[in-house]
């Protein structure tokens, strides 16, 4: 496998997904070889993990070159028409521009091909863009198979049209590659329609998610005297926040006791602000900064209901993890996770008429929000890794021409 | 031979800690525990020994005198904090050459955004100069040296026998700041106005290397200030933390403000007056009229309000803490009274100025946030715990009915 981030350096869902898939690979008994930019400051017992950190990078050793998805953020908000519409020109995407980011990927493409010559393996699994030409290469090679796994896509993180460069390198590894998975069938139907492949080469796998332990839901923790809707992600015009703020506006009107949290960090906090503030929302819409561990899991526990208007979501991690901490979500339509919790409630990106209403109902209706939180649980139990890992051992075994 | 009237402001704030989501409804206190560092910081560089320094110069120069306003926040923290300096002001105001001023006890903007609490925080702050040091005030300055017409009407009622602000050449037209004025309303009350240029020279150039007129001596200043006729009064209006603070004791701002008062009482037709002492003799009707009918204030390069109410941060903040106002009044609670005033004070949307062109330094140097949107992120925070408190009240009072 060619990744790219693992935890407990990660800039969000890919590196959780590989690690979740690897344990459940390996517990399947699937003998894997993992390459990372960078060496992992601590030993996995489960698979083998190759560091390819290229000796120029005068970096920390034990972190990637740079952060999957920070960086790369697109901030424009789309409308659903314009959404539609755009497509990408194949004819563009054979411009190659560079940049210090290419110039790492492809150094980090050369560590993979002559780290791997030690390697014993049979097919080739790379996650996302960054690994892809390396990926593509030791296909070359060795005339392995190479299976490509989209986590997400440039289209994804900058609808407006982000970078000419990574969107050609998806488009020649998904076209190189034997066989193609894609978290959802949102993602897939996205490559197929804006990337133009061919369906039949793409499977699904949705994401799994480790069971919790911890979980603690209720509204003890703080603000227990008030309703709150939470918002968590990336503060970037992908997950949508603006829509969040317009939510809140509306359901303050009928309901004006109740909190927004947001949480999360990115290139739209300022204007955020500055909009939440121009909405007159000061003291109802709060900001909570970016939170991690503990704090994260306590704001998805006391959040009675979770909001991800996101324009487009290849899965959604955060909205799986709030409905396992018995919060009722609503999903936009636009993303992966909206298949897996199918009893969730959700609506449109750009509905936030239907968002509020949506909001208004959990908050005022206990018995609905209950029996969605519940509905929500049982759609998670077919959600495991074990699945996922399951169904990833099924497309080697296909591609190898063992079954 | 001129008229000098010095007046120094003395007000720290209640800092905002950095309240975050998780501290809601948890009781938190919302005020930082480094209120009495800075405070007691703050003390030693200049409270203490610019005060010591005033009153050793009042006992050698009868003739000396002077003007200090007070916030009664600041008074709240130094009796907390530093009691040894209210003990230095009660003895200033013993000796007579000292004028206390009005204004609003929580250094706030009321004056702006609501008559009623303008007026309340007003007497408060005169019981407690009262309560203090056995002293009514006379003279009324606003918080920054806010005025407009209409400020004014509203301190002319209170029955403050004048007022001072700032002189903003676009409300003065090019007649002289060193006269006194007439407020323009219903009962005019005498205005002065602030010597920018010279007050500036000690408050903010003093010490900078950069200036052509580095370093600033005595001699140099008296020159500066002798240019004008014994009628005309000088006002030299600043932050009293110019001493010591603003300017490091090894500016040698201390010395500086000591030779001075020597040297100009030296002369004679030389004098200092209080605000007080400088109306006193007027005759209403050969003063001119100061009409302002948008309000001005000592801050920034524009003399604006707009260090504190600029952006949509500062305004939706300041809004919604004046909207609670009927609702808070009808708890009839101290504590949550006075915890509603001490979100008034100005300073917490000041912190929250994103002009940064020309005076961005200056508000970046007052500011404990790294940015002006923390500012504005903290106090919405605190502004949803207070809205919750507010709630919590009222059910309880509902509850006994």
């Amino acid at each position: 496998m060619i990744g790219w981030e693992y935890p407990p350096h990660n800039s969000g869902g890919l590196g959780v997904a590989c690690q979740g898939l690897t344990e459940a690979l390996a517990e399947q008994n699937q003998q894997l070889y993992f390459t990372l930019p960078y060496s992992l400051p601590q030993n996995v017992g489960h698979m083998r993990v190759l560091d390819c950190s290229h000796p120029d990078w005068n970096l920390p050793k034990n972190k990637p070159p740079f952060f999957a998805y920070d960086a790369l953020s697109g901030s424009n908000l789309l409308t659903d028409a314009e959404v539609s519409e755009h497509k990408l020109d194949l004819n563009q995407l054979h411009l190659l521009p560079q940049s210090d980011l290419e110039k790492q990927v492809m150094q980090y493409h050369d560590q993979v091909v002559q780290k791997s010559r030690s390697a014993d393996f049979s097919a080739i699994h790379a996650h996302d863009w960054m690994s892809f030409p390396a990926g593509m290469a030791l296909k070359d090679k060795t005339k392995k198979p190479l299976i490509v796994h989209v986590h997400s896509t440039e289209f994804d993180r900058s609808p407006h049209g982000g970078s000419q460069y990574i969107m050609n390198t998806e488009y020649e590894g998904m076209k190189m590659a034997d066989v193609i998975i894609a978290v959802s069938a949102y993602t897939k139907h996205l490559l197929v329609e804006k990337y133009g492949i061919n369906p039949n080469k793409i499977q699904v796998v949705h994401n799994g998610i480790s069971p919790l332990t911890d979980s603690d839901p209720g509204r003890h923790h703080f603000a227990s005297s008030r309703p709150m809707v939470v918002f968590m992600g990336r503060l970037t015009g992908q997950k949508g926040p603006e829509h969040f703020l317009k939510i809140a506006q509306m359901v303050l009107k009928q309901m004006p006791e109740v909190l927004f949290v947001i949480a999360g960090h990115g290139d739209l906090y300022q204007e955020l602000l500055f909009s939440s503030a121009d909405k007159g929302l000061s003291g109802k819409v709060l900001f909570s900064g970016f939170v991690r561990d503990q704090q994260r899991d306590k704001l998805l526990d006391r959040a009675d209901v979770f909001v991800m208007p996101s324009l487009s979501e290849p899965f959604g991690l955060v909205a799986v993890e709030a409905a396992q901490r018995s919060t009722p979500v609503i999903i936009s339509k636009s993303s992966g996770v909206s298949e897996v919790l199918p009893h969730s409630l959700q609506a449109d990106f750009w509905d936030t008429d239907l968002m509020a209403r949506q909001i208004v109902e959990l908050l005022a209706n206990e018995k609905h929000a209950q029996s969605i939180v519940a509905k929500q649980h049982q759609d998670l139990k077919p959600v495991t890794w074990k699945s996922a890992a399951q169904k990833v051992k099924d497309i080697y075994s296909r591609t190898l021409g063992l079954s | 031979m001129p008229q000098v009237c010095f007046y120094f402001q003395l007000h720290q704030p209640y800092r905002l800690k950095q309240l975050n989501v998780f501290d809601l409804e948890k009781n938190s206190d919302y005020f930082t525990k480094d209120n009495r560092q800075i405070f007691l910081k703050v003390a030693e560089k200049s409270y203490r020994p610019m005060l010591t320094l005033l009153l050793g110069l009042t006992q050698a120069q009868p003739k000396f005198s002077f003007a200090l306003s007070c916030s009664g926040v600041f008074l709240e923290q130094a009796e907390k904090f530093s009691p040894d300096i209210i003990e230095l002001l009660k003895k200033l105001a013993q000796t007579k050459q000292v004028e206390f001023l009005a204004e609003t006890y929580y250094h706030s903007l009321a004056s702006l955004y609501s008559d009623q609490e303008f007026f309340d925080q007003v007497k408060l702050h005169g019981q407690k100069i009262k309560k203090l040091f056995n002293l009514n005030p006379r003279i009324f300055r606003n918080s920054e040296l806010i005025y407009s017409n209409q400020i004014a009407e509203l301190v002319a009622k209170l029955g403050y026998k004048g007022i001072l602000t700032e002189a903003v050449d676009r409300y003065l037209g090019g007649r002289d700041k060193t006269k006194v004025y007439l407020s323009y309303t219903g009962k005019p009350i005498p205005v002065m106005l602030k010597h920018a240029q010279l007050s500036d020279d000690i408050a903010f150039r003093f010490s900078n290397r950069q200036w052509e007129e580095y370093p600033l001596t005595v001699e140099k200043y008296l020159r500066w200030v002798e240019i004008y006729s014994e009628k005309q009064v000088v006002n030299l209006f600043m932050d009293f933390e110019t001493f010591g603070e603003h300017q490091w004791a090894d500016t040698g701002i201390f010395d500086f403000f000591t030779a001075f008062v020597h040297q100009f009482l030296a002369k004679p037709y030389n004098y200092f007056v209080t605000p007080s002492e400088a109306i006193s003799g007027l005759k209403k009707s050969e003063l001119e009229v100061y009409d302002v009918p948008v309000p001005i204030s000592w801050a920034d390069i524009d003399r604006d309000l707009t260090a504190w109410v600029d952006n949509s941060l500062q305004q939706d903040s300041i809004k919604k803490i004046y909207d609670l106002e009927s609702e808070v009044k009808a708890v009839f609670d101290e504590p949550l009274l006075d915890l509603w005033r001490r979100l008034q004070t100005s300073d917490h949307f000041y912190y929250m100025c994103t002009k940064w062109a020309n005076d961005g330094d200056v508000h970046a140097y007052f500011s404990p946030y790294e940015s002006p949107f923390e500012a504005y992120r903290h106090y919405s925070i605190a502004l949803a715990d207070f809205q919750a408190k507010l709630s919590n009240f009222k059910n309880k009072q509902v509850t006994k009915k």
